[in-house]
This record gives C-alpha cells, sequence and structure tokens, in this order.
C-alpha cells in the first residue's frame, strides 16, 4: 500500500482536530470548551478508526484503543484545564493510561516503572510546588483563577503551528511505516541459555528435573532456543525435554529480558544515568538552600490570623498564605 | 485473545506494521498536544508539565519501535529516558519556585527582561 | 626672463612638426608678453599698489609686443605674400593610442605665421595699446585692487586672443577661443556689484558657449575625418577635395567634410553676436568703455570672422555653408541696423551698429571676398574703436550720461574738439561717406561683390539699404549728442553734485528769467560754465556739475586712432593696379586658398576674386585708370578675373563694382542728410527733435524697435522658461527619484529592523511559537522536497 491513509483525509481530520483544539483551549469567558473537545475527539477518532480499517485483519487489541482514548482525551484535558492542580491530575491519567499502552506492548516492567516513578514521584512532586507557589487569594476572593491560568496565549496560532506539525510528522511517519524493514527473528528466547539456574529452579520446581540431573539449553546457530538437554550429573542420560513438558514459567520474562539488555548491553548509560540523578538531587539541594526565617512577630501574627480564620472568615484572609512560602525580610530576593 | 497479546514472555508474535502506525499515530497526537500546551499555557508549572507531557509520547514511541523490531534497547532508553525527565523535573521545579519567589507570579509573560 | 630662454631651448630641440618651416623663435614673445603683463597686474593687486603703475606695465607690455609683431611683418612678411612658418612654443599634447594615422593627436602650442595672422596681430596689438593707454585714464578713478584687476584681465584677453589668431591647431584656437569669452565675461562684469553688469556677463558667457559648443563639435569632426587638428596637416589633407573641386566633381566631397563648416559657422556666430546669438552684445555694453572698444568693437568679435577665414578651405567644400554665412550676416545687418535707429542709449547704438558691421563681414566672407570681410574687420576696428573711446568720454565726461536725449552740443564745449573730430570721423566711417574714409572703400569692396554675383545679389540689395540705415542712425547720434544747442544733464554716477547742479540749474534760471528765447537758460549756463573749465578735478570737490573734458591721454588716443583711420585708406584700397596692402595680406593665407576659383567654377558663379598667388598677377581685364587716391575709379587688380571669367552681373547695365562705388555713395548720404533733416535742423532741445513727430506715422514699428523687436523676451519665453521647467522638473525628480532611493536605502534597514524587532519580544511563548513554527515549515519543506 502506497499511503496508510488518504492525505486528504488525514489532513481533513487534523483540521478537524485543530479546530476542536483551539476551541477547547481556555479563554477568559469561559467559552464553549467542551463543544471543542468533542470534536477534536471525533477527528481523533475518526483518524483512528479509518486506520483501523485499513489495517484488516491486523488490528491491534481493543485494550489499545480503550488505553490510548483515555490517554489522548486525559492529555487534552491537561492543557486546557484552566486550573493547575486539575492538570496534573488528568496528567496522572494519561500516565495511567500510557502504562496501560506499555502493558499492550509487553514492556510490563516500563508500565510499572512509569507509574512508580512518573505519576508517584514526579507528578507529585509537582503538585507540591503548584501549590507551594499559588498566589495569596485577596480579601474578597477566596478562590481566585488567576488571569494567566485562565487564558491561553495565542490558542490559533499555537494550534496551527502544532497541527502543521502533526500533519506533517504523520505523513513522515506514515510513509516511514510503509518502508520497514523486515521484522527480525525474535531471539529472546534464547538468553534462557544465559540463565541456568533460573532454568534449573523452575525444572525443580516442576518436578521436571530430578536429583542427579542436570539441565542445559542448546541454542540453533543464530542463538534462538532450540531444545533443553537433561542428561545425568555425570553426562549419562542425556535426552531433549519436549516442549509440551517444558513448564510455563520457563520463557523468558520482559524483566529478565530488559535486565540482561540493560546490564550487558548498556552498561555505560546506567552510571551515566545515576550520576545526572545525583547531579539533579545535589542541585535541588543547592537551588532550594534559602534560609526562611521568621521572625518572632510574624509567627504571632500568623498564628492569631489562624486562630481568626478558624472563628470566621475575616477580611484578613490575605495572610492565608503559607508562611513558609513567602520569605519575609533579611532575605534577599 | 486477552493472552495472545499480553505476553508473559518477550515478544511472542511479531507485530504488524499497520499496528505500529496505530501507535505512533497516538504518540504524535499526544506530542503535539504537548507542544500546543506549551505554547498556548502561561502557567509555568503547566508549561514543565506539557513538556512531560511529550516525554511520555516519545516513551510510547520508543517502547512501540521496541516492540516492533523485538529489541530490548527501545525499553532500556525509555528506563534513561525516564531517568532524565525525573532529573529535569527536579531541577525545572526548584527553578521555577525561585522564579516565583522574585516576582510573585507563576506568568512566563512577567519575563521580559530580555525585550529588543 | 628665464622662461623665455627655456622656450627657446625647447624650440631648438623641437623637430617641425609639418613641412612649414620652422619660424622665428621670439614670436612666442607677442603672446607671451601680455601674459606677462597679466600676471605682473596680479602681483600688483597682491601688493597692493594704489597708482596708475598697472596700466604703464600693460601699455609697456601690449607696446612691446606690437613692436615684435611690426618686426615680424617687416622681416617675413612684408611683401605681402609670405610663406607660412609655424613656431613651437612646447609641446602641450601628444597623445598616440594606435599605429594607425588617424589615431595620434598632436596639439602643441604652436604658432601658425602667415600673413593673416600678422595681419590680425598687427591691429590687435596696437588698438591694445592704444586702448590700454586710454583706459589708463578712464579707469583712473578706481585706481587699487579694481585697476589692477582689470589690467589683469585686459592682458589676459590680449593673450588669449593672441593664442586664438596665432594657433596652428584647432585646439590651440579653442583655448584662446575660450579664454577670451573669459576674459569677456570678467571684463564685462568688472562693476561686480551691479547687478545688470553681472547678468550681462553671465548672459555674454552663456550665450558664447552655446556657440562654443558647435565649434567643439566641428573641431570633433575635424579630427575624425581628418585625423588632425592642426592646419598645416588638414589642408594638406584637403587638398585633394580641393583639387576635385577644380575639376568640378562635387559629389566626391563626402558629407562628413561638408558638415564641419556648417558647425565651425556656428561658433563663429556665436561668437560674432550674427543671429540667432547676438543678443549679448548691446548688454555687454555695462562693462567699462574701454573694454566695449577693444573687445566688443575690434577683437573678440572678429574671432568669428578670422575663424572663417582661417578655415576658408573648408568652407569652400561645402555647397551650403557659405551662402548660409551670407544671408545670416546680411540679415543681421538689416536687423540690427533697425534697432540700432530706435535706441536712445548710444553705447547702445555703437553695439548694434557693431552687430551690423559684422554681418558685413560675414557677408563679405560668403560672398567670396575674404579680402574684402577682412578689409572691413580692419577698417571697423578702428573707427569702431575711435566711436567707442568717443561715447566713452562723453561718459566719463557727463558721470555716466549716454542717453541722446539728455546731452546736446557737447561738441562746442571747450575741451571736446579732439573727441568731436573724432566721434566725427568715426561716424563718417561707419556710414561710408564716400572717398575720403577708409569705411568707405571696405564696404565697397563687399558691396561690389555681392553685386558681382548674381546668385547674392539679393544679399547685396540687404547690404545696400542697411548702409543707408547705418548712415542714418549714425549720425542721428552724432548731430544730437555733438551738435545743437548746448544742453546736457548729468548721468548716475553723479550723486554728489547732482542736487547741487539742480540748485546751480535753478538758481541760473532765476538769475536768467528774463529769457525769451528757449535757447537762453541752457547757454547762459554753458557760458557760465565755459568761463571755468574744468579738468581733472575729483567731482566730490565740485558744487556744481561740470563736464569732465577729457584728458591728454584720451585725446591723444583718440588723435592716433583718427589718424590711423584715414591712413587704413591706402591699406585697403589699391591705388594701381597691383592689390592692396590688405589684399595681399589676406591673399597670401589660407583665407585665399587655391580653391576660390574652383568654388566659382564648380558653383556656376562668377567673378571670384584672384585664388592663388600665382594667379595674382593675370592678366588685368580693365584698362588702367590714372590714379589718385580720390578718384578711386580703378578697380582693384583682384577683379581682374572676375571680367576675365566674362558674363558677370551688371548692375543696372553697369559694371557691379563702378556702379556700387557710386551708389553706395549716394546711399550713405541721403542718410546723412536725413538725420540732419529729423535731427539737427530746427533742433532746439536736448530731448527732442524732428523725428518724434514722425514716429506716430510710423505705427507700431518704431515701438517694436526700440524694445529691440522682443528677441530678448522671446527667447525667454522659449528658451529660458522651459530650460528653468526642466530645471523645475529635474529638481523634483532628484529630490523624490533620487533623494528617495538613496533614502529608501537608509530606511530600508529601518523598517526590517521595525518589522523583525516585535519577535525579540523577550517572551518565552514567542521564542517557543518560532521554533515550532520553524520546525514545521522545515519539516513541510523537507516533505515537500523528497516528494
Amino acid at each position: 500500500m502506497d499511503t496508510i491513509l488518504n492525505p486528504f483525509l488525514l489532513y481533513g481530520l487534523i483540521a478537524l482536530g485543530a479546530i476542536g483544539v483551539c476551541i477547547a483551549l481556555p479563554r477568559r469567558k469561559g467559552g464553549p470548551q467542551i463543544f471543542g473537545a468533542l470534536i477534536a475527539a471525533a477527528a481523533g477518532g475518526l483518524a483512528v478508526a479509518f486506520l483501523t480499517l485499513k489495517a484488516g485483519k491486523d488490528f491491534p487489541n481493543v485494550y489499545f484503543y480503550i488505553f490510548s482514548g483515555v490517554a489522548l482525551g486525559a492529555a487534552l484535558r491537561v492543557i486546557t484545564h484552566p486550573r493547575p492542580v486539575y492538570a496534573a491530575l488528568y496528567f496522572i491519567l494519561t500516565i495511567i493510561a500510557t502504562a496501560g499502552l506499555f502493558l499492550i506492548l509487553s514492556a510490563e516492567f516500563m508500565a510499572f516503572a512509569l507509574v512508580i516513578v512518573y505519576a508517584g514521584a514526579i507528578l507529585i512532586t509537582y503538585l507540591f510546588v503548584i501549590m507551594l507557589a499559588t498566589q495569596a487569594p485577596e480579601e474578597d476572593e477566596i478562590e481566585v483563577l488567576t488571569d494567566y491560568d485562565a487564558s491561553a496565549r495565542e490558542p490559533i496560532a499555537a494550534t496551527v503551528v502544532g497541527f502543521l506539525l502533526l500533519a506533517v510528522l504523520t505523513t513522515l511517519l506514515f510513509r516511514g511505516v510503509n518502508q520497514l524493514p523486515p521484522i527480525p527473528i525474535n531471539r529472546t528466547d534464547g538468553l534462557l541459555a544465559d540463565m541456568p539456574r533460573k532454568v534449573d529452579r523452575v525444572l525443580r520446581n516442576h518436578g521436571v528435573l530430578n536429583e542427579g540431573q542436570t539441565a542445559k539449553v542448546i541454542l540453533t546457530d543464530d542463538g534462538r532456543l532450540e531444545a533443553i538437554q537433561i542428561s545425568a550429573n555425570d553426562g549419562a542420560d542425556v535426552f531433549a525435554l519436549p516442549r509440551d513438558q517444558w513448564p510455563a514459567e520457563l520463557p523468558v520474562k520482559n524483566v529478565e529480558a530488559l535486565g540482561f539488555n540493560l546490564l550487558r548491553d548498556h552498561p555505560g548509560t546506567i552510571e551515566i544515568a545515576g550520576v545526572i540523578l545525583l547531579m539533579a538531587m545535589l542541585g535541588a539541594v543547592v537551588l532550594s538552600r534559602k534560609q526562611v526565617q521568621l521572625d518572632e512577630d510574624a509567627k504571632l501574627k500568623q498564628a492569631r490570623l489562624l486562630s481568626d480564620d478558624v472563628e470566621g472568615n475575616e477580611g484578613t484572609a490575605a495572610a492565608q498564605t503559607p508562611s513558609f512560602a513567602r520569605p519575609t525580610g533579611g532575605i534577599p530576593r | 485473545m486477552m493472552t495472545h497479546f499480553l505476553a508473559q514472555t518477550g515478544f511472542p508474535e511479531p507485530m504488524a506494521a499497520i499496528t505500529l502506525a496505530h501507535y505512533l499515530f497516538v504518540s504524535a497526537v499526544m506530542f503535539i498536544l504537548g507542544i500546543i500546551g506549551f505554547i498556548s499555557r502561561r502557567n509555568l508549572i503547566i508549561m514543565f508539565l506539557c513538556t512531560e507531557l511529550m516525554f511520555q509520547a516519545a516513551g510510547i514511541a520508543l517502547v512501540a519501535f521496541g516492540r516492533y523490531h523485538l529489541n530490548f534497547t527501545g525499553q532500556t532508553f525509555v528506563i534513561f529516558v525516564l531517568t532524565v525527565a525525573a532529573a529535569e523535573a527536579a531541577m525545572g521545579l526548584a527553578l521555577v519556585v525561585l522564579l516565583f519567589r522574585r516576582k510573585e507570579s507563576l506568568d512566563a509573560q512577567v519575563w521580559k527582561d530580555m525585550k529588543g | 626672463m628665464h622662461a623665455t630662454e627655456t622656450l627657446f631651448q625647447t624650440l631648438a630641440t623641437a623637430a617641425p612638426q609639418a613641412s612649414p618651416p620652422q619660424g622665428p623663435g621670439w614670436a612666442m614673445l607677442i603672446p607671451a608678453l601680455p601674459l606677462i603683463g597679466c600676471v605682473l597686474a596680479g602681483l600688483c593687486a597682491a601688493f597692493k599698489v594704489k597708482s596708475k603703475f598697472p596700466a604703464w606695465l600693460s601699455v609697456g607690455c601690449l607696446a612691446t609686443s606690437f613692436a615684435l609683431t611690426l618686426n615680424l611683418y617687416l622681416q617675413h612678411f612684408s611683401g605681402g605674400n609670405g610663406p607660412v612658418l609655424i613656431t613651437t612654443a612646447f609641446e602641450w599634447i601628444n597623445l598616440q593610442w594606435g599605429p594607425a594615422e588617424g589615431q595620434q593627436l598632436v596639439a602643441n602650442f604652436g604658432f601658425y605665421l602667415d600673413s593673416l595672422t600678422v595681419l590680425w596681430m598687427l591691429f590687435v596689438t596696437g588698438l591694445a595699446t592704444l586702448i590700454a593707454l586710454y583706459a589708463s585714464e578712464y579707469m583712473s578713478h578706481d585706481v587699487g585692487a579694481g585697476y589692477c584687476r582689470f589690467f589683469a584681465a585686459f592682458n589676459l584677453f590680449v593673450f588669449s586672443m593672441a593664442c586664438l589668431v596665432m594657433a596652428d591647431n584647432l585646439l590651440l584656437l579653442y583655448l584662446g577661443w575660450e579664454g577670451v569669452g573669459l576674459c569677456s565675461y570678467l571684463l564685462i562684469g568688472y562693476f561686480y556689484k551691479k547687478p545688470s553688469a553681472v547678468a550681462a556677463a553671465k548672459k555674454a558667457f552663456i550665450v558664447n558657449r552655446i556657440g562654443d559648443l558647435f565649434l567643439a563639435l566641428g573641431i570633433f569632426l575635424t579630427f575624425v575625418h581628418f585625423g588632425s587638428v592642426e592646419y598645416a596637416v588638414i589642408f594638406e589633407k584637403a587638398a585633394p577635395y580641393i583639387a576635385s573641386l577644380q575639376a568640378g566633381n562635387l559629389d566626391q566631397i563626402p558629407a562628413v567634410v561638408q558638415l564641419i563648416p556648417l558647425l565651425l559657422m556656428v561658433g563663429a556666430f556665436g561668437k560674432s553676436a550674427q543671429l540667432p546669438l547676438y543678443v549679448w552684445l548691446p548688454d555687454a555694453m555695462e562693462g567699462p568703455t574701454p573694454v566695449s572698444a577693444l573687445i566688443h568693437a575690434a577683437t573678440m568679435v572678429t574671432a568669428g570672422v578670422f575663424l572663417i577665414a582661417r578655415t576658408y578651405p573648408l568652407f569652400l567644400l561645402s555647397d551650403h555653408a557659405l551662402p548660409i554665412v551670407g544671408w545670416v550676416g546680411a540679415l543681421t545687418a538689416l536687423f540690427a541696423a533697425t534697432i540700432g535707429m530706435a535706441q536712445f542709449d548710444i553705447k547702445r547704438i555703437m553695439a548694434y551698429s557693431t552687430v551690423s558691421q559684422l554681418g558685413y563681414m560675414f557677408a563679405g566672407l560668403a560672398v567670396l571676398t575674404p579680402s574684402g570681410g577682412a578689409a572691413h574687420v580692419f577698417t571697423h576696428a578702428f573707427f569702431k574703436a575711435m566711436l567707442f573711446l568717443s561715447c566713452g568720454a562723453v561718459m566719463h565726461g557727463f558721470a555716466g550720461q549716454l542717453d541722446l536725449r539728455k546731452l546736446s552740443g557737447v561738441g562746442k564745449l571747450p575741451g571736446w574738439k579732439v573727441v568731436n573730430i573724432a566721434m566725427l570721423v568715426g561716424c563718417l566711417n561707419l556710414a561710408g561717406f564716400p572717398l575720403i574714409t577708409a569705411g568707405y572703400w571696405s564696404k565697397d569692396l563687399i558691396l561690389g561683390e555681392a553685386f558681382a554675383n548674381p546668385h547674392t545679389a539679393a544679399i547685396g540689395w540687404i547690404l545696400l539699404l542697411t548702409a543707408g540705415l547705418t548712415a542714418y542712425y549714425t549720425f542721428r547720434v552724432y548731430f544730437r549728442v555733438f551738435m545743437g544747442p548746448v544742453s546736457f544733464e548729468p548721468g548716475d554716477e553723479n550723486h554728489d553734485a547732482a542736487h547741487a547742479a539742480h540748485g546751480h540749474d535753478a538758481a541760473h534760471a532765476a538769475a536768467h528769467s528774463h529769457t525769451t528765447h528757449d535757447a537762453s537758460p541752457p547757454l547762459a549756463e554753458a557760458q557760465v560754465e565755459a568761463e571755468h573749465p574744468h579738468a581733472h578735478t575729483p567731482h566730490p570737490a565740485h558744487q556744481d556739475f561740470h563736464p569732465h573734458a577729457p584728458g591728454w591721454a584720451i585725446n591723444t588716443v583718440l588723435a592716433t586712432l583718427a589718424i590711423a583711420s584715414f591712413a587704413a585708406i591706402f591699406a585697403v584700397h589699391s591705388f594701381g593696379s597691383s592689390p592692396s596692402w590688405l589684399e595681399s595680406m589676406v591673399g597670401g593665407s589660407s583665407a585665399h586658398y587655391t580653391g576660390v576659383a574652383a568654388y566659382q567654377a564648380a558653383h556656376e558663379s562668377h567673378a571670384t576674386p584672384a585664388a592663388t598667388p600665382s594667379t595674382a598677377d593675370a592678366t588685368p581685364g580693365n584698362d588702367p585708370v590714372p590714379t589718385t587716391p580720390e578718384s578711386g575709379l580703378t578697380t582693384p587688380d583682384t577683379h581682374a578675373d572676375a571680367h576675365a571669367h566674362g558674363n558677370h552681373q551688371l548692375f543696372f547695365g553697369f559694371d557691379a563694382h563702378k556702379a556700387l562705388m557710386v551708389v553706395s555713395g549716394v546711399v550713405g548720404a541721403i542718410g546723412i542728410f536725413f538725420a540732419w533733416l529729423l535731427h539737427l535742423r530746427g533742433r532746439t532741445t536736448a530731448a527732442y527733435s524732428d523725428a518724434d513727430k514722425l514716429i506716430p506715422a510710423l505705427g507700431p514699428i518704431p515701438k517694436l524697435a526700440q524694445h529691440k523687436w522682443y528677441i530678448d523676451e522671446i527667447y525667454d519665453a522659449l528658451i529660458r522658461r522651459p530650460l528653468r521647467g526642466l530645471a523645475h522638473a529635474f529638481h523634483l525628480i532628484d529630490q523624490f527619484l533620487v533623494d528617495g532611493l538613496v533614502n529608501i536605502f537608509g530606511a530600508l534597514p529601518r523598517w526590517v529592523g521595525a518589522t523583525v524587532r516585535p519577535s525579540q519580544s523577550g517572551e518565552m511563548h514567542g521564542y517557543a511559537l518560532g521554533m515550532a513554527g520553524g520546525i514545521a515549515v522545515l519539516l513541510v519543506i523537507v516533505l515537500l522536497a523528497s516528494n
């Protein structure tokens, strides 16, 4: 097939999506964001539908559609929601959907690594900072939405540029996909040869291997798993274990394969990653090393305010800002 | 069908190219959404969030390619991307906090000292 | 004179350029001395000399130059037809850009000495000396820087004129041409604080420039065709054309050669004030009178005549050049005469008469008597200079008064006798009084030749009519100003004594209030003035106005010129069978080249003067009549060949030359008679005469003539205004288009900057958008390119 999708169709859908996103972006007067979201969703859905139609029998799993729909919808909400906290939360949803996509792609480790690291650490940090850096509300407006949150800046220009880029990307992408080289042979199972203890343990757990027997993995010439040879400890009684007797746990798991790949093929990168993390940690410590000194008066004042606030909301709500967010005098800015 | 694709082992079956196209399309759209968000939102933290969105999209694309070529390097690389994203998020947020302290506002547009 | 020694040395080492033999080295002093005089006068100005010393210096240099010219004449050309000699002062231009013949330009500072040159230089240097002497007294009121400036420019003028006349190549002639134009400008604008003088100087220069352009074109064309600008080479190369002319094959002469004289002649018209380029000459009277006398009567304006005479062979080769010259000359003569009849400023009248007489000279050249033209130049130089100097004496004596309605009876005042006689002699010459004046003889040469030729008879009639008009207006001046009742008013320069003079007049009028007849108050005043004549006392010391009788310098010069005017008769007219002195001088030069007879034959005209020196002694066709200076019935032998050709025009049945002698005399007498009738008989006041009664009867003509036929106004409307408009248009183009273009180049970076600057907003989003947009565009390009 020459093109995966008819270009006019593709660009038309992209244009539709652009319009939708543009409408969906937040604006001061609170426009029809939902309407835009619907349009964008329709466009995206149609595009994926056409792709699937084109796929014929090779269409992906239904879970792909679910997860990708959630991911894209949440991503759209991230960029269009006026409130920062909600945007962060929608981002977490995106992460979870993306983790689902990873699962479908047989990358389990990546899936839970994503959830743990990204959603569990990075986004929590973001939430902390959002709450840290929120401006104190005025006396008469308790919950205020700042101007820069409420309105998007140059939505049309941003959308146009973005979707132009999307059009180009997808065109190149689909063109590239057409020209991919043939799929290589799966040689993952050959890694079993590097895990003799696992083979041994699994076979023993399943009773295939008895005392006094040794298992050995035989590989083909190009590294694929050919057979498991069981022999007596002294090398007699060699026979190949038939395939139907192989335990279900025997094949190489994703984590194991990933581990081998990571540590065997890319050892230096791990070191560098470690250094990067170290530097980030140090940097964060250095940057945020500000002595926040509250003098006694401010502390008293703060305490009084808090107690007042418990009784009833006064006009002094202006002092609701967490004190640790605002360093008092003596600190150079 | 579920177990057919949710493999317990690494890559039991090859993936068709068209399926790859699906995943890449999703990745591209998410990337673009990230760009649009970066350009159009004014809150510094949201802008950072959009960069993280772009990282996500790159991750999807990497893993999809790794699955297609039956190569674990894709996933390995995503680990590193993740690492870098974490480091960058930490540093970036520290800087955002400092910036906020200077101008009491998270608006990216107040920083116009390089005008002209 | 170290310069002279080096000059001699270069001369010694310089090889002769052309076939004519080397001339004497001291001949280069003839132009060099006025130049030295100029430098010395300039030094006098630098040293703030406040006496008449620059004048004596100038007179000395010019007199020496004249003496050298005389010596040159006596040594080499006293026989009349002398050889052609070339003296080279130094090598000026010598360029060669190729081996071929036409790729070399040689123009040395060399002097072509033949009889025409010597003839011209004789009267140029002679008159320059006399007029310098005159100017020493005339300009004496201005001693100091102005005096030195005057004499410096005067000497520079004589140097330029000498270069013009003595040049051996057209480029040096052009140098002299421009030089005389420049000096004319400097001298006309001598009173540079007077706006009218400055305007007149500019007008002269610019109108001359128009002619100079055509002269330059003619020189270019000459160089292009003949490959050289030197006379010797040109005449050599023109010989084949002359030969074909003699053989009657006119079509073998290429059109280029026929074009050259047409261009040269326009240059001559400019310099010699012919139609339509004469307008500068009357205004040039704003300059001091010596300037008018020397430059605008005798020397510069004859440069045009000289040019045509010098390049006469080229003029002969053209079908149309000489007829055009003739018609232009004749029409100019008539035109200027009509204007002169209606003017009241005596210097203006003289200026118009100069224009008119120059027309005569050109007509003379055209009717194939270059000797006649040259003769008229020669005599005109003397008597016109004399006329101008007399007018100048009047102006000098009457504080700038030149209006003939305000002057009368000047000749009767004591101390003015010499001026009176000089004026009378000049007027007689100009009017062509028969027999006793040189003007009569030279004019007769031209008139006779005009009628002797059937093709030019019309020109002859015009010239004859003009002769009558000339006589009339000349004697109008004389009878009004110098004769009649004595009455005068001082001119504008008499500021201090003006009121006192009027007071004096009033007192006298009161004292002599018993007058019953018209003439008494002025006469009484004149009698009172006559009792105490004043001479040479400065004006501010006077309480009343006394006319300033001229001093010894002026009187001497006028007397000399008067005598010279009479002596010129002998130069111009031949009293025997041999040609006159002037005839032989012109005949031996390029002006009388071998082609004249051939021209006649080829153009089927008749009665040419003698063509070559070889034919000068041809058999006379007439019986020689016993000669007396007064009888003048002998025709000069130059016309002998005319009769030999047979079949020439008869003037109503008589031989043209003899008949015209009588007719022109009669016409002149008639003119004088009418002038007497209208301007002297019964005239009692200065302001009015019988002519004024006649004016209404003539309709609009006198008014038109007085306003110079509105030629200046026509030029203004036709030429000046459109040029002004063009200049304004160009100014606008310059301002908007040219300056606009330049400003656009200056404004372009500004606009670009103003357009691009907003992108440097300092906002992160703008940059991000730019980045993303840039990537998008790049990828689009990649996509399209890889399609």
